[in-house]
């Protein structure tokens, strides 16, 4: 809401009415609250401050927080090492009188329940001279699509402990502190850690076969220390020539596979740029490795090579060591640029998303400016690029090698996002857990360089939202592929704000490597374990397992559409004013399916006795593949 | 039959491409009074493809060597176009399709034609009588009559037979004030919202003319209004135009109330486009729509710049607005423009969908169309005489009742569960307003299909979309009862482009399609499972 009613209630002074965006923002921080204490958080009750396991109280203070939405609020801000938590202190109800007999919400206090790990930046805003209401105090960036502004009194130094403890909790890095994630003591009854094994899911794939095998040769991660342990590989491509196709790959990412078609052999192969140089290197052994992952197929086809890169950035890439392959050199592959731009252009282009989102949602030209943020065209880009990939493959015509400059970037989306079009088990929920967790987290896309848990320097060029980018085009495929997704867009939204909170080890570190080093697994609990512990609350309701299916999006500006739920969704204003109880009648549908699947099986089950069929379990792809047990 | 000397030519062979997603057809092509028909060979299997000539919006002929191509752009936005043997043929096939997809009169258009199999001339014209929401009225409140001042249109040739007015006032006095309205048309009640005892009521402007005249009996109606309502209430006239464009009017015998000579109301101005620039947002929008060569990185602002969305939005404030005065000011709306049957309906039919939970039934909305649009003068053929492809200067072509088809599509976006029907519904009353078998929307006003006999001559559009066939396509099957009001959202970003209909023809439709089959069979299998004995024939398997 609403404009209109918002216009009334100026043209007619006597309107008791206030604007009714207060009510929203509400609501929305109500559901912030349900949303907790639903995910199992302890609650101080003399506090009222919700708690984990592990978190503790580190200091307390009366603030006004200053509320884009509903003006300067007091409050009391409540700091732990895991979180800020504000609680107004006078409550909203006043503004809702005339609102009684609708009102759902008894207890009106606004609460802001922020983890420390999205706070980007701290600033103090105004000194010791400043004059205007409300001037002095703090003034914190988020990486989560909003910033927190509070005032403090100017006496006392309370504005001084305030910015330190954040400063410290917030940026445990710069102050030899634990993240969070290390400290959290939660426990859920299934571990998110045991979703993800290579062997498993390799072998789900068919692999190895004849023409595949699985190579231990990054076990202590010496050959590249960025790369996953355990690498499928061409059968016929020795150890000794691993390494020496690492030596004229970037940062020794060589051509491994990710995704085998279950029909026609066809692959996805990811790696790095190769070594070419001003000079215009050559490497046999990489130009004969790619041949050879070419014949893994019996088809006669070219080898496809996507490089995400534009062409000229390709190029400059040359200047400092990297490139593409070239014609002359690989005479069995083609090769196509996606133009898909650097992390530097993301970055840039979020930036003016949420400019033009918060705290105001620009409005008399909202689409031209969301246009001149070019962030549904990146969008756009980087789903037909994983379009083509996905046809390559499936269409049968050849295998595809995907890279960029170090391929953990566009490469990880690219891969990711076709193997999600391609390979109905990415879209149930654990599937695409495997999913996030093999092409992103294994592979080494350096999620704490792009995000910066716990590190202060916000300005970092390292930082971008690459897979928030991920994210998007994965809700893009969901809107237009409705009955697709076993996962709902709660789902995204909670491992887009966990890729920030610090609250779980799923998203720290670099690579394998790093985890490892830090027993991640032993020391931090998962993502996936909170998830996969309340699942019905992230299902589709429509969900129809469909095997085999090949999902093309359409990837035209016509049909993408900002993801106004995640990037505006601190704006109460794009709420409806009302209770819309969609969630619950989701969840009705959900039960009256899952009865209705349960009835189902009964019924095949009392058939199948009778006709003893014995092929009455869901089936998976694995099931559906030919099985070709070769030993490793 | 007269057609016969408008049909040039009796058959081609022809292939028929109807873009992406369907496969081309061929076969032989056939002109009729109303129909183009293609019939395949005796080698297909597939039936025959018929399409009403009314529905062709324009048509583009093209020839080369010994054939030639005609581009028929459909009233509902589909593109289709026919590869044509022989010259002459295709010539002789597009000034038929011409003279026939143009013809004027009412009474030999197809409606009259039409007989369908199992529904029975005159069934359903009965559904929604004046008398019918007025019971509803009278059942809320003692303050209201039904009126048949109007009995024989000659007081307003664009009102129904019977309209609800203030008790206290005579059919003399509605007669007066009448002569004070534009058309004749006098502030009539369009919804009693009975849990805050007010009323929004719709007119036309009032004559009020340069001189700044004066009508007792209008302002004795307004005056008997607020007495009817809950004490005390006071009145809002929310004129659809800007205050300056609502005083030139008066230069041209027009103009808006005085303030003085209205004690309790109060006028405010929501200017909203109408007429031609609301045609030319339309046709900027189908054509950007349909434009695939467009580069796309300027999408965004070339749909911004068709301003369709911003229409919408102004129809959905406006609307808002109304609402908001009867719900949470308890004050009483009259709602004007000009003429009182474009804007002023968008707006009093928009904020009962807000505030009514009845209207957002299956039958409540089959009825709130009938009431606001058809019966409340809309003059649909005027209007929907083209749509977005003609060549033709638009004369009295405007999208408004299009217009408020998107909105409900929007707060039906917004509000998942609380419309019963489904975008479905919407599409069809899209696609009959527009060229229909069904004489629902023929005609631009009562008496005039009262002098045509549409009524015992043609088929109700409401006795077709009724049949149980067609439900699963027109409900929503996830509607649950929501008695509040529906307050949407009106910001920029929480708008967007109706896919399905100005994208329908362009992308492939199946993933919705698939996706509205699996929520159908999710609730109906509810029914299934709790139904008697389980049976193994009943066990369907998941797609």
């Amino acid at each position: 809401m609403l404009p209109g009613p918002l216009d009334f209630s100026d043209t007619i002074s006597s309107m008791a009415s206030a604007p009714t965006s207060k009510y929203n923002s509400h609501s929305l921080e109500n559901e912030s609250i349900k949303r907790t204490s639903r995910d199992g958080v302890n609650w101080d009750l003399s506090e009222a401050v919700p708690r984990l396991p592990g978190e503790t109280r580190v200091a307390d203070k009366e603030v006004i927080y200053i509320c884009p939405f509903n003006g300067p609020i007091k409050g009391r801000v409540y700091i732990t090492n895991y979180r800020l938590y504000l609680r107004s202190l006078e409550t909203l109800s006043s503004h809702w009188h005339f609102e009684a007999d609708a009102c759902v919400f008894q207890d009106s206090a606004l609460i802001l329940d922020v983890p420390l790990g999205v706070i980007s930046r701290i600033e103090k805003m105004g000194g010791a001279t400043s004059r205007g209401e409300n001037s002095y105090g703090l003034d914190i960036t988020c990486k989560d699509m909003r910033n927190l502004r509070f005032a403090l009194k100017q006496e006392g130094h309370s504005r001084r402990d305030m910015f330190e403890i954040l400063t410290r909790h917030a940026f445990p890095l710069a102050h030899s502190l634990p993240i969070f994630a290390f400290l959290n003591e939660e426990k859920f009854n299934v571990d998110g850690w045991l979703v993800y094994n290579p062997v498993e899911e390799y072998r789900r794939q068919g692999l190895p076969n004849h023409h595949w095998r699985i190579t231990f040769i990054n076990k202590c991660y010496e050959l590249c220390d960025t790369y996953p342990s355990l690498l499928v590989v061409p059968y016929r491509a020795s150890d000794e020539d691993l390494r020496r196709v690492a030596t004229f790959r970037s940062r020794n990412r060589i051509p491994v596979l990710s995704w085998i078609h279950p029909e026609n052999k066809t692959v996805i192969v990811r790696c790095s740029q190769p070594l070419v140089g001003m000079s215009g290197k050559r490497n046999k052994d990489d130009e004969k490795y790619l041949d050879v992952i070419r014949e893994t197929n019996r088809q006669i086809s070219k080898l496809t090579i996507y490089d995400a890169r534009p062409n000229v950035n390709a190029v400059a890439n040359k200047a400092t060591g990297g490139g593409y392959e070239s014609d002359d050199a690989y005479h069995n592959a083609e090769l196509f640029f996606l133009d898909i731009h650097n992390i530097h252009v993301m970055r840039e282009s979020l930036k003016k998303v949420k400019d033009i989102v918060y705290p105001n949602v620009e409005e008399s030209h909202w689409l031209s400016s969301l246009e001149s943020t070019h962030w549904l065209e990146h969008i756009k880009l980087v789903l037909t690029g994983a379009i083509q990939v996905a046809d390559k493959v499936s269409s049968g015509k050849s295998s595809v090698l995907v890279h960029c400059s170090d391929g953990w970037d566009r490469t990880a989306q690219l891969t990711s996002l076709a193997m999600l079009m391609l390979d109905s088990f990415y879209r149930s929920i654990e599937g695409f857990e495997i999913l996030v967790q093999k092409e992103w987290i294994s592979f080494g896309h350096k999620f704490a360089s792009r995000i910066g848990h716990g590190d202060k320097n916000h300005a970092d060029a390292d930082r971008s939202p690459i897979f928030l980018q991920f994210i998007d085009c994965v809700w893009q495929m969901s809107k237009q592929f409705p009955t697709a997704f076993e996962f709902n867009e709660q789902f995204l939204i909670t491992i887009l704000d966990h890729l920030y909170s610090c609250r779980f080890g799923t998203f720290l570190y670099n690579c394998e490597s790093a985890r490892e080093r830090q027993k991640v697994t032993e020391r931090t609990v998962s993502l996936w374990s909170l998830i996969n512990s309340n699942k019905d609350k992230f299902k589709n309701p429509f969900y129809t397992k469909e095997i085999n299916r090949v999902l093309y999006p359409v990837a035209s500006m016509r049909h993408l559409e900002l993801w106004v739920n995640y990037y505006i969704r601190w704006n109460p204003r794009i709420k409806q004013q009302q209770p819309n109880p969609v969630e619950q009648r989701y969840l009705e549908l959900l039960a009256l399916r899952d009865e209705y699947i349960k009835r189902l099986e009964e019924l095949q089950l009392a058939n199948s006795a009778k006709l003893s069929d014995p092929s009455t379990s869901p089936s998976s792809p694995s099931q559906m593949m030919p099985h070709v047990q070769t030993h490793f | 039959m007269e057609f016969s000397e408008l049909i040039r030519t009796g058959r081609a062979q022809a292939e028929l491409l109807r873009g992406p997603g369907a496969p081309p057809l061929r076969g032989t092509l056939c002109v009729t009074g109303h129909h183009l028909l293609l019939s395949p060979g005796p080698q297909a299997t597939s039936d025959l493809w018929l399409l009403l000539l009314r529905s062709v919006d324009s048509i583009e002929k093209r020839v080369a060597g010994d054939s030639g191509t005609i581009t028929l752009r459909c009233k509902d936005l589909r593109v289709l176009q026919l590869d044509i043997e022989g010259v002459e043929a295709t010539l002789d096939i597009a000034r038929s399709i011409e003279a026939l997809s143009s013809l004027e009169s009412v009474i030999t258009s197809f409606p009259f034609f039409y007989r369908p199999k199992g529904l029975r001339l005159g069934d359903a014209w009965h559904f929604h009588p004046p008398e019918h929401h007025y019971k509803r009225v009278a059942r809320e409140t003692n303050a209201w009559r039904l009126s048949e001042v109007n009995e024989d249109f000659s007081v307003c040739p664009s009102y129904p037979r019977a309209v609800i007015v203030p008790r206290a006032v005579d059919d003399d006095a509605l007669a007066r004030s009448a002569r004070f309205r534009q058309g004749g048309r006098f502030p009539v009640l369009s919804y009693h919202h009975a849990p805050s005892g007010t009323v929004l009521l719709r007119s036309s402007q009032p004559l009020t003319g340069p001189q700044k005249r004066r009508c007792a009996e209008d302002e004795e109606l307004l005056r008997a209004v607020l007495a009817g309502a809950r004490p005390g209430a006071r009145g809002f006239i929310v004129d659809t135009r800007s205050a300056q464009a609502a005083k030139q009017a008066r230069m041209t015998g027009g103009g808006t109330e005085a303030k003085a000579a209205y004690p309790g109301w109060k006028r405010l101005h929501r200017p909203m486009e109408r007429g031609r620039p609301l045609q030319e947002s339309f046709v900027r929008l189908v054509e950007a729509c349909g434009d695939l060569e467009q580069s796309m990185d300027r999408w965004l602002s070339r749909l911004e710049g068709c301003r369709w969305l911003a229409h919408v939005k102004e129809a959905l404030s406006t609307a808002c607005l109304a609402a908001q005065g009867m719900e949470r000011e308890g004050a009483c709306i009259l709602v004007h423009g000009a003429e009182g049957t474009d804007s002023t309906l968008l707006v009093t039919s928009l904020a009962q969908l807000i505030l009514d939970p009845l209207s957002r039934t299956m039958t409540g909305f089959q009825e709130l169309v009938e009431r606001e649009w058809i019966q409340a003068g809309h003059p649909f053929q005027l209007r929907c005489a083209h749509s977005a492809f003609s060549h033709a200067r638009p004369k009295h072509e405007a999208p408004t009742f299009l217009l408020f088809l998107d909105c409900v599509w929007q707060l039906g976006r917004q509000f998942p569960l609380s419309l019963e029907f489904g975008e479905g519904l919407l599409l069809a009353l899209f696609e009959h307003a527009y060229a229909s078998p069904f004489g629902t929307f023929l005609c631009n006003s009562e008496k005039e299909r009262c002098l045509c006999e549409v009524r015992t001559r043609t088929h109700s559009l409401w006795s077709g979309l009724n049949q149980p066939k067609e439900q699963r396509k027109l409900r929503n099957p996830l509607y649950v009862l929501n008695p509040l009001a529906i307050w949407p959202s009106v910001e920029p970003q929480s708008l967007r482009l109706w896919q399905g209909l100005f994208l329908r023809w362009t992308r492939p439709p199946e993933p919705s399609e698939a996706a509205w089959e699996k929520v159908w069979q999710i609730v109906t299998d509810k029914e299934k499972t709790e139904g008697s004995q389980p049976t193994v024939s009943a066990s369907e398997p998941q797609p």
